[in-house]
């Protein structure tokens, strides 16, 4: 990242080459056109080769996925009327260890983990995530109380994080 | 469940990114001053990330879609040209993207036979040695510039694009190019044949076989100006290629 700083195209070339099928892919996930998945996926890239210093610290992996699934939903949403949720894109706290085993996980294995979820848990954290919709649209188009969902998606964000650990739950 | 349970919740809903925006400033203000609701959000943040990394693209293209080698050679292009000048030492001048030199490479070997093709010709039809290679001469200046259009139309920031499962057909003006980048080889005996419907008409038109060079690289030039088609196709078919298309394409692509 620091040589992507100082404008070196190979540098870019390997942050590209280690990123671009996450980007790609949850750019396709959120909305489900591959034409739009790419041009996505181009916007981030030249983004963050134009200002690259939108990126701090913390954990790269994380903050590109953040940046695309924001800016999918931007698209998905027609650019305009933006009142839609919005993730947070700069890193909780530094100096988290464990978050190093959190950093490098597998595509496989997270989808297996997601799998293990109860589908109570696991349906309002993917339409939260990757449909954008807040958690009252949630809880409307799920047909449960508010406060449930809420509590859903944090036990559900938990059992993934023990999960994915291979820790016991919390 | 007292209030501040209910605050740890909209932390993880905020953590997903489904908060409204406005709830979303409040859940900030208090983690600024809660020490116990911001290690919570640090803690799920993570889990978010490990949701957003399942969707992540497979790298086998049977597996499912796949970015195509095109869009990186358009992102690439732009970041070439915009790098800091490499140090005298480095002797890597600008890189072609490797599609485009793969591509490149293989119009040259295309147009070098269909070269040596036209010279038979000539020399079957003129005795003159000289007459041939005046051909050959006006020949090679013309095909080495339909080179650089199409390699210039493919790398093209503003053709049209429409992806397919192993490649993307390239509409630049009234240029079409059908352009694979990972296509399997055909079973034996057979080959890609292309296929063009003009607009309003009822069957397709047969158009040039092709197979893939050894990485999966393919470029096909459609004769016909895009503006009078409303859709190209490839399927396999038997060698010497087929009137009308003998198995289900391989894709459509609509055009209008
Ligand atoms: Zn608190």
């Amino acid at each position: 990242m620091e040589r992507v700083r100082e404008r070196d195209a190979a540098a870019f070339e390997g942050l590209y080459d280690a990123y671009h099928r996450l980007v790609y892919g949850i750019a396709l996930r959120v909305l489900a056109d591959t034409a739009a998945a790419e041009d996505v996926t181009q916007a981030v890239f030249l983004k963050l080769w134009s200002s690259p210093q939108s990126y701090v610290r913390g954990n790269f992996g994380g903050w590109i996925s953040r940046v695309t699934r924001n800016r999918a939903l931007d698209v998905l949403r027609g650019r305009t009327a933006h009142s839609g949720a919005e993730l947070p894109e700069a890193v909780a706290v530094d100096g988290a260890m464990e978050e190093a085993v959190l950093a490098n996980l597998d595509a496989v294995e997270v989808r297996a983990a997601l799998r293990r979820l109860p589908e109570d848990q696991r349906e309002p954290i993917e339409l939260g995530f990757f449909s954008g919709i807040t958690h009252q649209e949630i809880a409307a188009r799920t047909g449960t109380p508010l406060g449930t969902i809420k509590t859903r998606i944090r036990s559900g964000l938990r059992k993934l994080r023990a999960d994915l650990r291979g820790t016991v739950a919390l | 469940m007292n209030a501040h349970d209910e605050l740890l919740d909209l932390v993880a809903v905020y953590a997903l990114g489904a908060l409204p925006a406005q709830d979303a400033a409040h859940v900030r203000e208090h983690m600024a001053i809660c020490p116990e609701c911001s290690r919570e959000y640090a803690r799920l943040q993570p889990a978010v990330d490990a949701v957003a990394r399942s969707a992540e693209a497979c790298t086998d293209p049977r597996n499912g879609a796949v970015p195509s080698e095109l869009l990186k050679a358009r992102i690439m292009k732009t970041v070439r040209a915009e790098a800091a000048p490499r140090p005298a030492s480095a002797k890597s001048r600008t890189l072609w993207p490797a599609y485009a030199v793969a591509a490149a490479a293989m119009l040259i070997a295309m147009f070098a036979t269909v070269l040596s093709m036209m010279m038979q010709s000539d020399l079957r039809q003129s005795r003159e040695e000289v007459s041939s290679l005046t051909h050959q001469l006006a020949g090679e200046k013309k095909y080495e510039a339909a080179q650089r259009i199409m390699i210039a139309d493919l790398m093209s920031t503003d053709a049209k694009r429409y992806p397919v499962s192993d490649g993307e057909v390239v509409r630049k003006g009234e240029r079409l190019y059908i352009a694979m980048h990972t296509m399997p080889m055909p079973p034996k005996g057979r080959v890609y044949q292309s296929w063009t419907l003009a607009a309003g008409a009822k069957a397709m038109t047969p158009g040039p076989t092709f197979m893939p060079d050894k990485a999966g690289i393919a470029i096909v030039h459609v004769p016909q100006s895009a503006a009078t088609l409303a859709a190209v196709a490839v399927s396999v078919e038997p060698e010497g290629g087929s009137k009308s298309p003998t198995s289900k394409p391989e894709f459509v692509v609509k055009l209008i």
